[in-house]
Formats: C-alpha cells, structure tokens, sequence
C-alpha cells in the first residue's frame, strides 16, 4: 500500500459531456420542430387501427401494377447503366493514383459531388418539366444522381490499388488509358460489382417513387390511391412494392455474397 | 543493344531528402551491371532514373545517347523492360495478358479498351513464356502462380517488350535461394543471347559477384565503388554498407565474416 | 473474321471468355428488354436538350431575397430532422444489430425474426412511409422524422449486424475465459472492435438520410422538399435556384466533414 506507485493522473474522459449535449441538442430539435408527443400518442394508439385499414389489399387490378411495377424496374435497370456509364469514364480522373493532372482530378472530384448532392426527385422534376412525363426523365435523374455515387465508389477503390502495379504497366510505356484498363478495372472489378449491385438495389427502391413527379413507375398508382382513401387498393401496391422490393434485396445480397 | 549514361545524376525528393548526389555511370551495351548497397542508399531511385519513372533534379540520364526526358517517355519506357521485387502482376488477368502488356505500347486506344491484341504479338508473348518455361500456365491466373513462377512472368512481360535494357529492382529478394538461382541465370543468359543490357540491383553480394560484369556500390546516394566482381574486396564492402555515424559497427563486421 | 482482321482476345481460342460473353448477353438483354418499358428514346433525348437548355436558362434569374431567411428555417427543419432520426435510429439499431448477428444473437429463432424485421423496414422507400405516416398522424415533420427513423433502423441495425459477424473472435474468447456473462461480452469483447465500424455507418446514414429528408416534404412531411415542389410547380424559379444551391451546398458539406471523419476514425 505505501510502496506503490501512484498512477498517473487520469485523462479527461469527454464522453459525458458529449452525451449530454447530444441529448440537449436533440431535446431542442424536439421543442423546435414542434412534435407534440400528445399527437404521436395519439397517432399511435390509432395507429393499430389505422393499419388495420389495410388488411384486406384488393388486387383486382393487379396485371396493371404488374405493368407499372415492370416500368419502375425499367427505370431502374436504365438509370443505372447511366450512372454505369458515366462513372466509368470519371472515375479514372478523380482517383488520386490514376489521374491525368490535378485540374482534371477536381473538375472530376467536383462534376461527380454535384451530381450526388442534387436530390433525384429534384432532377426528376426539372427533367419532367423540360422533357414531358414519362419514366424517360425518371431514368435519367437516377442516373445522374447515382453516377455521382457510383463514380466516388470507384474512385476510392481505385485508390487502393497496388502502385506496383499501376507502376508496372506504366513501365512499359502505357499510356493513361491502358495504365486503367491493365492496371485498374481488373484489380477493382469484384469491388465495382457490389458497388453496382448495390446502387441498382437503390435504385428501384427510388424508381419505386418516382411516380409521384410523374416520372412514371408505381409510385403515382399508390399516391392516388392513398390520396383517395382507397385502402384497400393502397394496401395491394404495396403488398406489390415489398415483394419486388424484398425480392430484390435477397438477389443483390445473394449475388455479392457470391462475389466474394 | 543501348548502352546507359548517366551523367551527373543528383535526386532530391518533394521532402528535401537527397538520395542521389551526383552519380556518373556509363554502362555498355550488353553488359551486366549490379548495383550493391544498403537500404536506402538509393538503388531503387538509380533505377527509376533509367526509365523516367522518376526524373533527376540535377544532371541527366541518356538511353542509347538519348536523353530521357518527359517527351519521350513512352518511347523510351517501351525500350526499357523492368522487373520488380514484388512481381507487380495484375492478379486476376491471365498470365498470358499479363506477358502481353509487354506490348501495349503498339496497341491502339479501342485495342488497349476491348482488351484486344494481335496476332503477332500474341506470337511475341507465347515466345516470351517459352523462354522462361512456362507456357502451359499460359490461361492460368496470374495469382495462382509461386513466387518463383510470378517472377518468370515478369520476365517474360519485360521480354515481350522486345526491349533494348531490361531494369531489376531486387528481383530475388522474395524468392528462396534455390528459386534466386534460377531467376539469376535466366536473366544472366538473357543478357549474354539477346545482348539486352541489364541492370540490377541486389541485395545478395554472392550473387552479385557470381554474375555480374560489373559491379556498382552505392552509400547515401554516392557511388562508392565501381569495377569488376574480383575487385569487389573486404574493404571495399566495408565502405559501400558503412552506416553513417556507427564508428565500430560489429554487424558489419559479422557481415563482412561470412561475405 | 477475328483472324482476316488479325486481332483477338488474349485466350485460348482467341474469342472472350464465356463468363464475359454470358455477362454482356445478359446485360444486353436485360438493357433491352428495358428500352420500351422506360421509354427510352435516344431521339426523345437529343430532342429535349434545346428545351433543358432554355429551363437551366430559366433558372438563371434573380433569385427572391425576401425568401431567403424561410429558406433558412426550412434547411434548418431538414437538418434537424435528419439529426433527430438518425439518433432515435442509433439507439434502437445497436439492440437489434446484436438480435440480427449470426454469432451475438441468444437463439437463430431471434437471429431470424430480427433479419426479416429489418429487411422489412428497409424494404419500402422513406417516401411510400411517409405518404402512410402523414396519412396517420397528419403533415408536418413528426410523419417524416417517424420515416426516417423507421427505415433507417433496417439499414443501420443490418450494417451494425454484418459489422458484429466479421469481429476478431480471439477477444471474445479471452473476455469469456474470464467468466464475463451475455451482456458483458457483448459490452466489453464485441462494441470496442466494432466501434469505427458502427461510426463509420452512422456517419453514412447521416449523409443518406440528409439526402432523403430533403426530399420527404413531397408528401408533406417536412423540410425544404415541400418548398422544392412548390416553387417548381408555380413557375417559381427565382425560389428554386437558391434552394437548388443551399441543398447542394449542406450536402456538400456533411459529404466532406463526414468523408474526414471517417478517414480519422479508420
Ligand atoms: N518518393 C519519395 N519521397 C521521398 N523520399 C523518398 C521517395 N522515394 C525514396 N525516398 C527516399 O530515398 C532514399 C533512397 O530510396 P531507394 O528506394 O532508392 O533506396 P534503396 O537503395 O532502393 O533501398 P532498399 O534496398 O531498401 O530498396 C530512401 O531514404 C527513401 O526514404
Ligand atoms: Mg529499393
């Protein structure tokens, strides 16, 4: 007891003090947004009932949201070849190791977080307002929205290839094209399938709402009939949307599980 | 077939760390030159002068008495064949495509796109896996090949180049003895059939003396030796792997014992 | 015709492999079968750029400065609500990670129900929630708060599950040698490990869910999204430019600060 060393000064743990300004920030989001917990209460002891509105789907007219769940899925097959597209030609330039010079790597860098940080319904809009309704705009908006995604997805992973490798192909007097195509598609090729895979999973979740600014899809059907009260129509599109939508989450998982 | 000047050669890296300081070397064509030194001293650097991987901030390098500059780099990287410590193989590319980026620099922008080649240079790439005696790995993936294996790869990539030098940065140095033996012999016969000249760098004095031509030792970016491998004598090695500051170095000297 | 052109691919017949072929047949096929369905019109396309062009040129007006302090408000709304799901979404996903993790959950029934619980709150869209929220509790941001939190517990409490099967089993099993009961393990062996991991995923879903919440007042469920529609919807394109542009500017910024945390916690 009197031998022992005494220990060094404890350092300053700083977790409480973050957790009570989370809690404190979150309490004035509350007050500030205005949630009344007396209308969640209320709501949720409706909600019961409230669900139990769609407990009896009417799928009389099912062959037309198979039709309209075709299109969604459409959409989202094209949209993601956009963005396939488009990713495959920006991500060279904005990954660190591969780009042509550092004016190329930001207007690369900058063009693709543009692209991510406009919503796709927003694009979807305008591309409505500028090309008439249709899933056309609906697929466009998609893929300039998840290019962005997908371009930045690539570029990291092009980052970590080998620079043996890259320095090998560079070695023998490759120019930039063949140093990507040798170098870095092969080595990232699994990683750019999940990253695909992935994003065409978003996508139709997306392509799914779409409707809802006329960009064609399901998502109009169920506005409607949600607007109408109609449950029991609602309650069969969406029985539809989660099915497709669960389907596809189970293949993409699948899928990338093979991938690996 | 071309022969290597380097003139004057000063590297000094973006952090202000000078690891070349003037080196002269003129290298014959044909010949078989090792550049001995201790980690650091800059053989790798030498090396990336040659073929314009890296560029000297003082002084020049010459190929074939063409001075290596950013102009011409991809003519005179498709001249230079080089091989590395680390294989640098493109894992999931067969070994045959992995030869035949040896010859991407005759191959069009939709070629090098569609992973398209002709037909003599797939000739020139079967002929390349020949000589390091591996054509029936030829569809194989280059990641399921040893280390030994991979090494030939490498080779025969810098083969298809059809170069005039071929570079080797530690090409053994994961490799076990046995395995060095042979990746050593190929390159020594390489040079004395095809009259490529080759320029290497080792870790392995015994190896060093055993096949070179010549040997060049290097300490802190300074050339500190440079003659034939019977030259190559105990004081010599003392002086090319002296660490700066360390006035009896017994590691060296266990070194020395057994060298 | 490959050998009168004098080309072919590197293998051993000298035509692309039958993986490669099966994968763009099936590409294609698929790229195809798509066309008519999504309309898509390469002539529609090229034909609609004059009139893209005149909107972009549209947009190019003064924008309306009296709106800019509701602008303010109403991006203030959608942060707040992307802050508020996302941490009621933390709390209830980090239980539910250890239910839906193969080697933490206490029975493969629970391990089960747990993953098509989740996969069931991720499986339809924030919007199509809440389109049925509002429908139930009426407009305003507590519908979109409620969605957000709702379908960002089936993504998180999944990352958070996939990030609790991969720990280092070594830690784990010196914590238990040492007697350490369920809950115990579970807060001394497996959080510290996958603490950068779930850090990592929070700051993701904060990013996506800044994204969607921006959009959630389509449906009336508050935010700047409500605003969006409007100002396209009335021709009110000196409005939509700036906030156009204060979006693009707030998810910017989270994309970048969340991009460097994420290298540090890493
Ligand atoms: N890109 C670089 N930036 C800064 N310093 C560098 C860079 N490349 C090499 N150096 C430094 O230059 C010195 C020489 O490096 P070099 O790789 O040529 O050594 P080496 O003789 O090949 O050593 P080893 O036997 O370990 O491979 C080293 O001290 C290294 O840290
Ligand atoms: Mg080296």
């Amino acid at each position: 007891m009197t031998n022992r060393t005494p220990l060094p000064r404890k350092p300053f743990n700083p977790t409480p003090v973050w957790l009570s300004a989370w809690i404190a920030v979150l309490w004035l989001i509350v007050v500030d947004l205005d949630i009344s917990f007396q209308a969640l209460a209320w709501g949720l002891a409706d909600i019961g009932e409230y669900f139990g509105r769609y407990g009896d789907p009417d799928f009389s007219d099912l062959s037309r949201y198979l039709k309209l769940l075709a299109q969604t899925i459409a959409t989202a097959i094209w949209g993601t070849f956009f963005a396939l597209v488009v990713a495959f030609a920006l991500a060279p330039f904005a990954a660190r190791n591969l780009t042509t010079g550092p004016r190329a790597y930001r207007i690369a860098r900058e063009i693709l977080s543009f692209m991510r940080a406009m919503p796709d319904l927003l694009l979807a809009l305008i591309f409505v307002a500028a090309m008439g309704l249709g899933p056309l705009p609906g697929s466009l908006a998609l893929g300039v929205h998840t290019a962005g995604f997908l371009g930045k997805f690539f570029a990291e992973s092009l980052e970590r290839v080998d620079p043996g490798v890259i320095e090998a192909v560079r070695a023998v007097g490759g120019d930039h094209t063949q140093v990507v195509m040798y170098a870095g598609w092969p080595s990232i090729l699994r990683e750019a399938l999940g990253y695909t895979l992935y994003i065409m999973d978003r996508n139709v979740r997306m392509a799914a709402v779409l409707g809802l600014v006329g960009a064609g899809g399901i998502g109009l059907a169920l506005h409607d009939t949600l607007r109408l009260f109609k449950y029991d129509e609602s309650a069969a599109l969406i029985a539809v949307i989660l099915a497709t939508l669960l389907a596809f989450d189970y293949l993409s998982t699948w899928l990338r599980g093979k991938l690996q | 077939m071309a022969n290597i000047t380097i003139n004057q050669a000063e590297k000094r890296f973006g952090n202000g760390f000078h690891a070349l300081k003037g080196v002269n070397a003129e290298i014959a064509s044909g010949s078989f030159t090792v550049v001995l030194g201790p980690s650091g001293a800059g053989k790798s650097t030498l090396l990336r002068l040659v073929n314009g991987l890296e560029t000297p901030t003082q002084g020049h390098v010459a190929l074939a008495g063409e001075a290596v500059t950013p102009a011409n780099l991809r003519t005179v990287r498709g001249d230079v064949g080089m091989v590395f410590q680390h294989f640098n193989l493109v894992d999931r590319l067969s070994v045959m495509t992995n030869v035949l980026v040896g010859r991407l620099k005759t191959r069009s922008w939709l070629g090098s796109v569609l992973y398209l080649f002709k037909r003599e240079d797939m000739d020139i790439a079967h002929e390349a896996l020949d000589r390091v005696g591996l054509v029936e790995k030829s569809w194989e993936r280059a990641d399921r090949l040893s280390g030994g294996q991979q090494q030939r790869v490498g080779i025969a990539r810098a083969l298809a180049q059809r170069p005039r030098v071929i570079l080797a940065d530690e090409p053994v140095a994961s490799l076990d003895p046995v395995t060095s033996e042979e990746i050593m012999q190929l390159l020594r016969e390489i040079c004395r059939r095809d009259g490529i000249t080759l320029l290497v760098n080792l870790h392995q004095v015994d190896l060093a003396k055993r096949f070179a031509d010549r040997i060049i030792g290097l300490n802190a970016g300074n050339v500190v030796f440079d003659g034939a491998p019977e030259q190559l004598d105990r004081a010599t090695l003392a002086s090319i792997y002296h660490r700066e500051g360390v006035v009896h170095d017994e590691q060296l000297e266990s070194v020395l014992a057994y060298a | 015709m490959t050998s009168s052109l004098n080309l072919c691919w590197p293998t051993r017949n000298g035509v692309p492999p039958a993986a490669a072929l099966v994968t763009v047949a099936l590409v294609f096929g698929l790229l195809l079968w798509a066309a008519p369905r999504a309309e898509i019109d390469f002539v529609r396309l090229a034909g609609s750029i004059p009139a893209m062009i005149e909107f972009v040129g549209r947009l190019l007006v003064m924008p309306d400065w009296d709106y800019l302090p509701e602008l303010g408000v109403k991006m203030l709304e959608t942060i707040e609500m992307t802050f508020l799901a996302t941490s009621i979404a933390l709390v209830l996903s980090l239980p539910f990670g250890f239910l839906a993790a193969k080697n933490t959950s206490p029975h493969p029934a629970v391990f089960h129900a747990s993953r098509s619980a989740l996969s069931f709150m991720r499986a339809l869209p924030e919007l199509v929630w809440a389109l049925v929220f509002v429908s139930a509790v009426g407009l305003g941001p507590l519908p979109g708060v409620m969605a957000l939190a709702f379908v960002t517990v089936g993504f998180m409490g999944k990352f958070f599950a996939e990030s609790i099967e991969v720990v280092d089993r070594r830690p784990v099993e010196g914590v238990a040698a040492h007697g350490a009961g369920w809950l115990q393990l579970r807060t001394f062996a497996h959080l510290p490990q996958v603490m950068p991991d779930f850090i990592g995923t929070t700051l993701y879903i904060l990013d996506h869910n800044l994204r969607a919440a921006a959009i959630l007042g389509l449906v009336g469920a508050g935010g700047i999204g409500y605003d969006m529609v409007m100002a396209m919807r009335l021709f009110d394109y000196d409005r939509l430019l700036p906030i156009a542009l204060s979006i693009y500017l707030v998810v910017t910024l989270l994309d970048r600060a969340s991009d460097r945390l994420r290298r540090k916690v890493i």
